[in-house]
């Protein structure tokens, strides 16, 4: 699969981070590509492309708060879930994906 | 009904635009008073005056905004960006009547549903679609709902907030301790998660208020469970396998800043034993803090601002206490960590219910 996500927490220092990171960790360990942007406190960080968000079969939305951008999705199919989901189980996550979409 | 609500979800988005504004403001308050010995506020500004009399009412603009950014950023989260006016209004009156942070909260989730209820069921000629964001939805918005602050509940908040108050400063003995205890188990309890955040948010609000102690709670049982962790393992390094004392290296000078968050992956391999102690220290080092009258005006960045506290000392004998007893309860409770553990790198994930999890 080709996955594009946003992660953004409360605080936008730590958790918004660790996110990121077991996302990444998880998409690559099952073989899946996968680009994700952060939204903390600073700012967007590793902004999704145009490209990356029209090649990609899944949006996954990992935030606790309102994302920005979320128009970019339109006609997308997105999962939305809380940082923690993604923290504590990101491979059940993408598996559980996979498995809906029939991929 | 509730669920779709997502109240959770905009209060944290509140939070979050409010985070920057509030240690900004509270830092400034605090650096004016501490350097320059109190000073008032400015009042007449022909007059001459003081860069710390600057500072401090500078920090308090800032204080005095809260409700209003608070109530703007959940009325933006509700209904996006036509929230923005009317949710400023709404938290202007809330400062205005007393009714603070609560206020500014209460009025940001009315004036979002409102205007996220205009968006969607008020219909008007198409050449009016034009006026919608930028006149009609704002004026019918911010003339409702500030109709409701002013009369209906802008009164019964702001003598709720004033209750609370007064219940606070006039707790004694028994009670304060007990709600240190509380404060102080609540704010250590999941590192950073929504329960740490319902203190958080209690502590905001009655900073708003003046009232300083449950934030001193919140910032020093914050800071309990990495500095506890690390104590735990300079005092039994068999306790922690190779990947867990490398994440101790990183939770500790996270610590120092008050980012919880670096506890995370101790507490995930071995939660009973990990939050337990963590909560437990915290809790004390909470009553602690309400015992010794410690305040912190400024709702985070760690050591940095223990000089910008109330009884800095009594500080530091909370966070003190509250590590030691947190270390010296993981080094009683946790197992020394199998060798075995060192090769397996792999995280365990845990198995948490994803039918609930859409794809839209």
């Amino acid at each position: 699969m080709k996955i594009v996500g946003v992660a953004a927490c409360t605080s936008g220092i730590a958790h918004t981070y660790i996110a990121k990171e077991k996302l990444l960790s998880a998409a690559k360990e099952l073989g899946h590509e996968i680009q994700v942007e952060t939204q903390g406190t600073i700012g967007t960080e590793d902004a999704l492309t145009e490209k990356n968000i029209k090649e990609a079969d899944i949006v996954i939305i990992a935030a606790d708060i309102k994302i920005s951008g979320k128009e970019r999705f339109h006609g997308k199919k997105i999962v939305e879930v809380p940082t923690h989901v993604v923290i504590k189980s990101p491979k059940a996550l993408i598996n559980k994906i996979q498995a809906d979409l029939g991929l | 009904m509730l669920k779709k609500l997502q109240l959770k979800k905009h209060a944290l988005t509140g939070i979050s635009f409010m985070l920057p504004l509030v240690v900004a403001a509270g830092l400034l308050i605090a650096i004016g008073n501490l350097l320059g010995g109190n000073p008032s506020l400015i009042t007449d500004y022909k007059a001459s005056y003081t860069i710390w009399q600057a500072a401090v009412t500078l920090g308090v603009f800032g204080m005095q905004l809260l409700p209003g950014v608070i109530g703007a950023a959940i009325a933006y989260s509700i209904a996006d960006r036509p929230g923005i006016a009317p949710g400023l209004l709404m938290g202007m009156i809330a400062n205005a009547m007393g009714a603070g942070f609560l206020g500014g909260m209460l009025g940001g989730y009315l004036a979002g549903y409102f205007v996220a209820f205009l968006k969607k069921r008020l219909k008007v000629p198409k050449w009016a679609q034009g006026l919608m964001p930028m006149m009609i939805i704002p004026l019918i918005s911010s003339i409702v709902i500030g109709l409701i602050m002013f009369f209906v509940i802008g009164k019964p908040i702001a003598s709720a907030s004033r209750a609370l108050e007064t219940l606070l400063v006039n707790m004694r003995g028994g009670s304060k301790v007990v709600f240190g205890l509380i404060m102080g188990a609540m704010a250590a309890f999941d590192f950073g998660g929504p329960v740490n955040k319902v203190a958080s948010l209690f502590a905001d609000g009655l900073l708003v208020n003046g009232i300083y102690g449950p934030e001193a709670i919140k910032v020093c049982a914050s800071m309990i469970p990495p500095f506890g962790v690390a104590l735990s393992w300079l005092i039994k390094r068999s306790r922690y396998n190779k990947s867990e004392s490398d994440n101790i290296k990183i939770a500790f000078p996270m610590g120092i800043c008050m980012i919880t968050e670096g506890v995370i992956p101790l507490a995930a391999v071995d939660p009973l034993r990990v939050i337990f102690s963590c909560s437990t220290g915290a809790a004390v080092g909470g009553a602690l803090i309400m015992l010794q009258n410690v305040g912190s005006p400024v709702p985070s960045g760690g050591m940095f601002i223990v000089p910008a506290m109330v009884n800095p000392l009594g500080f530091l004998i909370s966070l003190g206490v509250g590590s030691v007893i947190t270390a010296l309860l993981l080094v009683a409770l946790k197992k020394d960590a199998r060798p075995d553990d060192v090769v397996l790198e792999e995280e365990e994930e845990e198995d948490i219910d994803l039918s609930n999890v859409k794809i839209n």
